[in-house]
């Protein structure tokens, strides 16, 4: 009995111990260690390569990331979640974009470059990129997109990025969270360190639940990578052998 | 090879067990309750985005060659896991752990692949950010 409590109790530690090892520093890597970098500006400068956790469900615990169980969903988005079927249409597997979470969420890394005026999100993942103008400017309005409009602002030493305008056509994650067009995203980043920044979004969306919710991560700095060309077209037979199907969209 | 070329074994794959597809929903495609074993011999290998694929002939119980084809994981991940197009050859006998596609066809996705003398190939490439694994 106390062999087995023994064992058990030495699992869960190490259970622990695994999920506190930030995702970019397993296998023995350490990033970089040493202060905040920042631009001449004096503002945090983000600019690197960064790990970030695979997030596949925004609603639960994993590893560097914390969810939100039992999402507050309104009707219609308790209908939409509970009536999704990726089977049925699949616009990732069919290689159309991502949108803002799901880029974030991959396992690939990103990039992040940044300058006085803009801030920009290079994701691996279908090399992908967001532009975010940070000097203050409203946002943009016209035809939604699958990004939607980002725009910056700094409160101290964090970055928020505010984004809206969205078309509705993504899902918030792989297992099929909804949104609508009434999403309304808010990213805050800071970095306590060179080697890591502090993450977290926001997700505001009324027409699809009650209350905003809430999901926070950890990115490790990679210098030792570069991002890579990923080409999401080349090779989807998944599609192309009917495995995969796109889609159907309103138009 | 050994006549039982491939095993349709019943039962449940662990969830923990299903490989990171961030590209596409794995429930789209793939069926977690139908995992194969298949042994057979690599034909051919495709690096390119957004998987790999591995095809593979396998002996049915007659000793005919059916093909097969299972995916793998993003090319970029398994280079940063100091996989490369090489790594798999035409000719190397493997033995793919996996789960089935959803549409009935001979078409997997691979959780495992193992080498005869017991090497796993393109292992840790379940996410960018995991170790380098034995090659």
């Amino acid at each position: 009995m106390h062999r087995r409590l023994s064992l058990g109790v030495a699992l869960a530690l190490a259970l622990a111990a695994a999920r506190a090892v930030p995702a970019g520093q397993r296998g023995g890597f350490q990033p970089p260690a040493g202060p905040t970098p920042r631009l001449a500006s004096g503002e945090v400068d983000f600019s690197g390569v960064w790990a970030k956790p695979y997030v596949p469900d925004m609603s639960k615990d994993g590893r560097d990331q914390k969810g939100v169980a039992n999402l507050p969903f309104t009707p219609w988005g308790e209908h939409e979640w509970k009536t999704y079927d990726a089977g049925e249409g699949d616009y990732t597997g069919s290689c159309l974009p991502f949108g803002l979470t799901r880029s974030v969420n991959t396992p690939e890394p990103m990039q992040i470059i940044e300058n006085d005026k803009y801030f920009a999100f290079l994701f691996e993942q279908n090399s992908w990129f967001t532009v975010i103008p940070t000097d203050g400017r409203p946002h943009r309005t016209g035809t939604p997109t699958w990004f939607g409009d980002s725009v910056a602002r700094w409160e101290g030493d964090t970055l928020v990025i505010d984004t809206v305008n969205f078309n509705g056509k993504t899902r918030l994650d792989t297992i099929g969270h909804p949104h609508s067009d009434q999403l309304h995203l808010v990213q805050k980043l800071s970095r306590p360190d060179l080697g890591h920044i502090s993450y977290e979004i926001t997700v505001d969306d009324p027409k699809t639940y009650t209350a905003k919710w809430t999901n926070t991560r950890t990115f490790t700095l990679r210098p030792d990578w570069e991002i890579m060309e990923y080409s999401c077209e080349e090779n989807n037979k998944s599609l192309w052998e009917g495995r995969i199907k796109v889609p159907k969209y309103k138009k | 090879m050994r006549a039982l070329s491939y095993v349709l074994a019943a039962g449940l794959v662990a969830a923990a067990a299903a490989p990171v597809l961030a590209h596409h929903s794995f429930a789209a495609e793939f069926d977690a309750t139908k995992p194969i074993t298949l042994e057979g011999t690599v034909t051919k290998v495709e690096w390119a985005n957004p998987h790999i694929w591995v095809y593979l002939d396998v002996k049915d119980d007659k000793g005919a060659a059916v093909p097969w084809q299972c995916e793998g994981g993003p090319p970029n991940t398994l280079t940063r896991n100091g996989w490369s197009s090489t790594s798999l050859k035409a000719g190397d006998a493997i033995t793919i752990n996996g789960v089935l596609a959803k549409d009935g066809s001979k078409t997997c996705n691979a959780q495992r692949v193992k080498l005869p003398d017991g090497r796993l190939v393109f292992a840790g490439s379940s996410g960018g950010d995991n170790p380098r694994q034995q090659q």
